[in-house]
């Protein structure tokens, strides 16, 4: 015991960028949402959005995934690749990018169906599965992957709206990394979670790390301490510091990230 | 560093009384330097009593100060500059109360030494000694209000004069001491005052590095001069 003497690794190599976004500006209608934002999202990191209430944190989230281009008054500029590709791009086909750039929300939102087909819809439609076997495959693999499969095995066929909040959550994330996506977006998804529950979920997007990027939108600062690598904080639409958590976490740069994380008005 | 106030103001409240305890343990630790160095130098038994009895105010003082920041941690969860507060006042605290227990020794042989025949001129020589780490804890403990990392710095680099006078009373006690066996039971105790001092010296100077900490987020490096050049000296051989 007590042999070890390394602490969680925290340090990623700066190098390996899935998402940069360059210049960007969100208005919806004529209100400036998102001011000139730059930032490149670390791959197979957490990277969590923080600030107030309004700061424009799940504005940003949702430019990754062009979950704005559902908002009519809405309108993006700046440039967003993906591996390299424009994700605005005329030939990108915004439901195939959403394969690709997974999302989960605040609140559970299970189908109305059965834990399976919750999880099997996605690969279904995306035609990721030749037949019922592999089909099954996945649906174990995403389950498992999100630390939910030993509680469901045995009722596949219940509703997915039959399970409790947590278990809601970490079946949407199940359902959200069903179509392996390669980027997973997160908007507060523990905010309706008990502590508990709220524990695994945090367990869970550890571990997902290992394969994918995650980006988080928390309110909590606490939960962007625990769970990221990378730490962005935005305020009135700008994107004011962005750096390591630790860093972020023990010395801010800018007074305004200080006066937040600390709790003080400013 | 930030000087507003926290929306919920009990944190507030928490870290200025923290503080406060710190600057109280500071009044006291700098009286036990000063009374046990005047104690030293006027023969004074009775007050090197009080400065030994003195210390358990300091002990207990680092106590609480090891409860509060426990439970300001548990209940507030700081970050940032509110973070780099708490642990800095754990560190500071922790080097107080070894100042004091250095002084409470100086009080201990105190005791002794007014037994014993005096060796000449050496008790104003170490109360010079106390005096400078004395106005150093004193200087350090402005820098750690006014939040004064240049001033902290300062402090740092004072500690080579201390450092100086401790080899210059280290020859001096080699020498009484050859000059004379009678004194080398005095030397004895008097070369450990002055080396407590030191030690002083280095607590103090750990302090204001929890300033420069505490104010700017990195902890200096380690390139200060150090005088101390005791380890390589031997006794001058007889002819």
């Amino acid at each position: 015991m007590f042999d070890d003497t390394k602490s969680t690794e925290r340090v990623m190599a700066d190098d390996d960028i899935k998402i940069t976004a360059k210049g960007v500006d969100v208005f919806y209608d004529k209100t400036h949402a998102i001011k000139n934002v730059d930032v490149d999202i670390q791959n197979r990191a957490v990277t969590a959005f923080i600030g107030p209430s309004g700061c424009g944190k799940s504005t940003f989230l949702r430019c990754l995934n062009r979950m704005n281009d559902t908002i009519d008054i809405c309108r993006v500029t700046g440039d967003i690749h993906l591996d390299g590709n424009d994700i605005y791009a005329k030939d990108v086909d915004p439901v195939q990018l959403r394969a690709r750039v997974g999302m989960v929300f605040q609140k559970p939102n299970p189908f109305p169906k059965s834990i399976y087909d919750n999880v099997a819809y996605g690969p279904k439609i995306h035609g990721l599965a030749k037949n019922k076997a592999e089909l099954d495959e996945i649906v174990e693999k995403s389950l498992t992957r999100a630390a939910i499969w030993n509680e469901v095995k045995d009722r596949l066929d219940a509703p997915g709206t039959s399970l409790s909040g947590g278990q809601q959550q970490r079946l949407c994330i199940g359902r959200a990394i069903a179509t392996a996506p390669e980027v997973l977006l997160m908007d507060e998804p523990c905010s309706a979670l008990d502590p508990i529950a709220t524990a695994q979920v945090e367990e869970l997007i550890d571990e997902l790390r290992q394969d994918f990027t995650v980006v988080i939108v928390t309110h909590s600062m606490q939960q962007a301490a625990r769970v990221s690598q990378k730490t962005a904080f935005f305020h009135l639409g700008d994107l004011v510091e962005y750096g390591e958590t630790d860093k972020i976490f023990t010395n801010p740069v800018d007074p305004r990230t200080e006066s937040y994380i600390t709790g003080r008005i400013g | 560093m930030n000087d507003t106030n926290h929306i919920a103001s009990a944190f507030d409240r928490d870290l200025d009384s923290i503080q406060a305890l710190i600057m109280k343990m500071g009044g006291l630790v700098e009286t036990a330097i000063s009374d046990a160095s005047k104690a030293l130098e006027l023969r004074d038994t009775d007050m090197a009593q009080i400065v030994r009895k003195n210390d358990k105010l300091i002990d207990a003082l680092e106590e609480e100060v090891a409860t509060e920041v426990a439970r300001v941690i548990a209940m507030r969860s700081p970050t940032a500059g509110d973070l780099r507060t708490v642990l800095s006042v754990l560190k500071i605290s922790g080097n107080l109360e070894r100042v004091g227990d250095y002084a409470k020794n100086l009080a201990k042989r105190t005791s002794v030494l007014s037994e014993m025949q005096p060796v000449n001129g050496t008790g104003a020589s170490i109360r010079r000694m106390a005096k400078l780490v004395s106005v150093m804890l004193k200087d350090a403990l402005d820098a750690y209000i006014q939040r004064d990392a240049d001033l902290a710095a300062d402090v740092r680099a004072r500690d080579t004069e201390v450092d100086q006078m401790y080899n210059a009373l280290f020859r001096e006690f080699l020498t009484h001491m050859m000059e004379d066996p009678r004194n080398i039971t005095a030397c004895m105790h008097l070369h450990f005052i002055a080396k407590n001092i030191e030690r002083m010296g280095d607590h103090v100077t750990s302090i204001s590095e929890q300033v420069i900490y505490l104010v700017t987020g990195e902890i200096p490096d380690e390139d200060r001069d150090k005088a101390d050049r005791t380890s390589y000296v031997a006794a001058p051989k007889e002819s």
